[in-house]
């Protein structure tokens, strides 16, 4: 997973880049794999979560996304963990540049 | 006063504290059939319940002519006030894309890239922390159908 966290005045604007196959059932069928996607997408920075998601099999292959949050300096840490449909789960941690 | 305990007080205290921090909330798990729903507006139904959104307030950005429909750029901004912000279509099997929880005073300043297997229309409804909802539709002209088609 890549996570890229910028300061830019008061605000903190965050790109995530999961690497992850997240096909629905219509489309593992396609593919002859098995069904299985990013389920949800939890960041959080200074223990406070500042960004949350409920994803589907309808977000892209490799889903990225981005968001702004308020409350962080430079050099705080944010940490982005993502769940799949099979209970996977992958952590990133990134310093706010 | 210890925070956990101050919110274990009870709901209507809990209530009274402006929330700095948020719980995850897996919507796929407490909202089942809004994940299920083949139409947007069941979707939402099954989301929200039996609601009329405010067509305003909400910002959509995507093309108007997607190339490759396995991934198509949606950005989301809104200046409003929000619990939870909901993404839908009408050209998949299903219509709930995703669902963002808004954390308190957060900015609503989001992007993803989503799969529609042919033309159609997302919808984007936002819940604001005064109880009213708002809403948004936009055409996207898909010209290679995604979700592996």
């Amino acid at each position: 997973m890549k996570v890229k966290a910028k300061l830019k005045k008061d605000i903190v604007k965050v790109k995530v880049l999961a690497e992850h196959i997240n096909a629905g059932p219509e489309e593992a069928e396609k593919k002859k794999i098995e069904p299985n996607f990013i389920t949800s997408i939890v960041a959080k920075a200074n223990d406070k979560v500042v960004f949350e998601v409920s994803g589907s099999g309808f977000i892209s292959k490799n889903p990225q996304f981005s968001f702004s949050f308020k409350g962080a300096a430079k050099g705080d840490e944010i940490e982005v963990t993502w769940t799949d449909l099979k209970g996977n789960t992958k952590s990133a941690k990134k310093k706010i540049k | 006063m210890d925070r956990r305990k101050f919110l274990g007080l009870g709901l209507a205290a809990a209530a009274l504290v402006p929330a700095t921090t948020l719980n995850a909330i897996d919507f796929r798990g407490t909202k089942p059939d809004a994940w299920k729903a083949t139409t947007p507006a069941d979707a939402i139904k099954g989301m929200y319940g039996d609601i009329t959104p405010i067509e305003e307030g909400v910002n959509i950005k995507a093309p108007k002519l997607a190339e490759n429909g396995g991934a198509i750029p949606i950005k989301i901004k809104s200046d409003i006030q929000a619990k939870s912000v909901a993404l839908f279509q009408d050209a998949n099997p299903r219509s709930a894309v995703a669902v963002w929880t808004v954390a308190a005073g957060g900015i609503i300043d989001y992007s993803v890239k989503i799969k529609m297997k042919q033309t159609g229309k997302v919808t984007v409804i936002i819940e604001g922390t005064n109880g009213k909802f708002y809403s948004k539709v936009l055409p996207i002209e898909v010209s290679k159908g995604g979700c592996g088609g």
